[in-house]
């Protein structure tokens, strides 16, 4: 890592150590982390994947989690690494958590393929993303009932007058 | 919304021939009608014009079919890119929920005389994704299904052999010798889909007509589609696990239990009975 991303992540986050989707950002952080790393070469916007996690009880001497969602999303650097480039051909990712009804920040303004990324997460999770331009289901149809991709969605619900 | 008519969910009508039907009406041309439906009937099996309603994988060996190798052209057959141009509905592959209206709609636009086939196991069952929120257990509970090509996915060569079944299908038919596939009340104790198949003598009417509606009711851009109240006034249908086990009681699918309500209510007189008595 170059030092003035070093000097700029620890500027914004307090740290620099980065583990691949092992840094949970905080959500009011999550649109100046990605606008930093855009204005730094990563142009690419690889990915953004939503998960849910139902609430857990304490387990084995893990602690009990609240219900929450986590959404991930990958920047990548596309150019060549070179003395020029020293972050070229790297990716960076990380996670934001959220609680039920939480939105986070879209990424639509800095990348324009974030938008149907976004509506996917949004149609199978159920993650809302703020500032999305036209956020619409993008695979069910427009009524659906609920989000598919959710643990407590029953793979067999009936949805009529198709099944 | 006007609710279209019926009839063309109803299996055996795709066999008509409104052409012949004319001429027959004609005074003075019944000499020539029969060698006329010896010659529609030529024209009509060495000439099929496939719609490839291809989604999925089925789609990979219905496109293999038209390469050099294959050939279809060799039996006359053309694999045409629109519906209306077509006489022949190749549903290769699996077809979602969102998806089946649109297949309804573009089945609809074809002219008659029309047939249709189901390639592959998910287009025939929905195979192992039968039971999936967002597939429908194959496409005959909307679709008229004239041959089944079973596969996962079926070789050219199955797909071949269906497209001569079908010929031989459309042959008897008109010769008067076609005999429908025999019923066979083994197959009641396999797990069979909720939805109920166009040619079960109980399906639900309203299912029909909702499909019906729901095809129809496609919009630009899909903002007009059928709003979710109206598919839920018609939500009472056959469909759901617990009435799947009641219909098929020798099958393997578990009602969901529920606590009946006079239990609940002894349970809870029994507890009030019990802080009363000390």
């Amino acid at each position: 890592m170059s030092p003035d991303l070093s000097a700029a992540l620890t500027g914004l986050l307090g740290t620099d150590s980065v583990v691949n989707c092992g840094m949970i950002v905080p959500n009011n952080l999550h649109l100046p982390l990605a606008t930093l790393l855009r204005d730094r070469g990563y142009t690419c916007y690889v990915t953004v994947c939503a998960s849910h996690w139902p609430a857990q009880p304490a387990l084995k001497g893990a602690p009990a989690t609240e219900e929450h969602f986590e959404v991930a999303t990958v920047l990548r650097d596309p150019t060549r690494r070179d003395a020029a480039h020293p972050d070229g051909s790297q990716t960076f990712s990380w996670r934001v958590s959220l609680a039920p009804g939480e939105a986070i920040a879209s990424l639509t303004s800095l990348f324009a393929g974030a938008d149907w990324q976004e509506r996917e997460q949004y149609d199978l999770v159920g993650v809302h993303f703020a500032g999305h331009p036209d956020l619409r289901r993008l695979m069910m149809d427009e009524d659906w009932p609920g989000h598919p991709l959710r643990r407590d969605y029953a793979i067999d619900t009936p949805h009529a007058p198709w099944r | 919304m006007a609710m279209k008519d019926n009839s063309a969910l109803t299996p055996g009508l795709a066999f008509d021939q409104p052409l012949l039907e004319k001429i027959e009406s004609v005074p003075g041309l019944d000499v020539l009608v029969g060698s006329l439906e010896r010659l529609m009937n030529w024209a009509s099996t060495n000439s099929f014009f496939v719609f490839p309603m291809a989604t999925s994988c089925c789609g990979i060996e219905l496109m293999t079919v038209a390469t050099g190798r294959f050939d279809v052209d060799r039996m006359g057959a053309v694999i045409r890119a629109t519906p209306r141009h077509c006489d022949v509905m190749v549903v290769a592959g699996t077809i979602t929920v969102k998806m089946a209206p649109r297949v309804k709609k573009l089945w609809d636009q074809m002219p008659e005389p029309k047939w249709c086939i189901a390639m592959g196991s998910c287009a025939i069952s929905g195979d192992f994704y039968r039971d999936i929120y967002s597939v429908v257990p194959g496409i005959d509970t909307f679709l008229p299904v004239d041959v089944y090509i079973p596969g996962c996915p079926p070789n050219p060569d199955a797909l071949y052999g269906g497209l001569m079944r079908l010929q031989d299908k459309i042959r008897a038919r008109q010769a008067g010798t076609f005999e429908p596939r025999e019923a066979r009340p083994e197959t009641a104790k396999m797990i069979l889909p909720a939805v109920k198949r166009l040619e079960d003598g109980d399906r639900d009417p309203l299912l029909s007509q909702a499909q019906l509606a729901a095809a129809m009711g496609i919009g630009l851009n899909g903002r007009e589609l059928h709003s979710h109240e109206q598919v839920v006034a018609v939500g009472n249908l056959a469909i759901g696990r617990n009435v799947l086990a009641a219909a098929y009681p020798q099958s393997d699918v578990e009602p969901v239990q529920e606590p009946a309500p006079q239990a609940k209510a002894e349970a809870v007189g029994g507890a009030e009975a019990a802080a009363e008595a000390p």
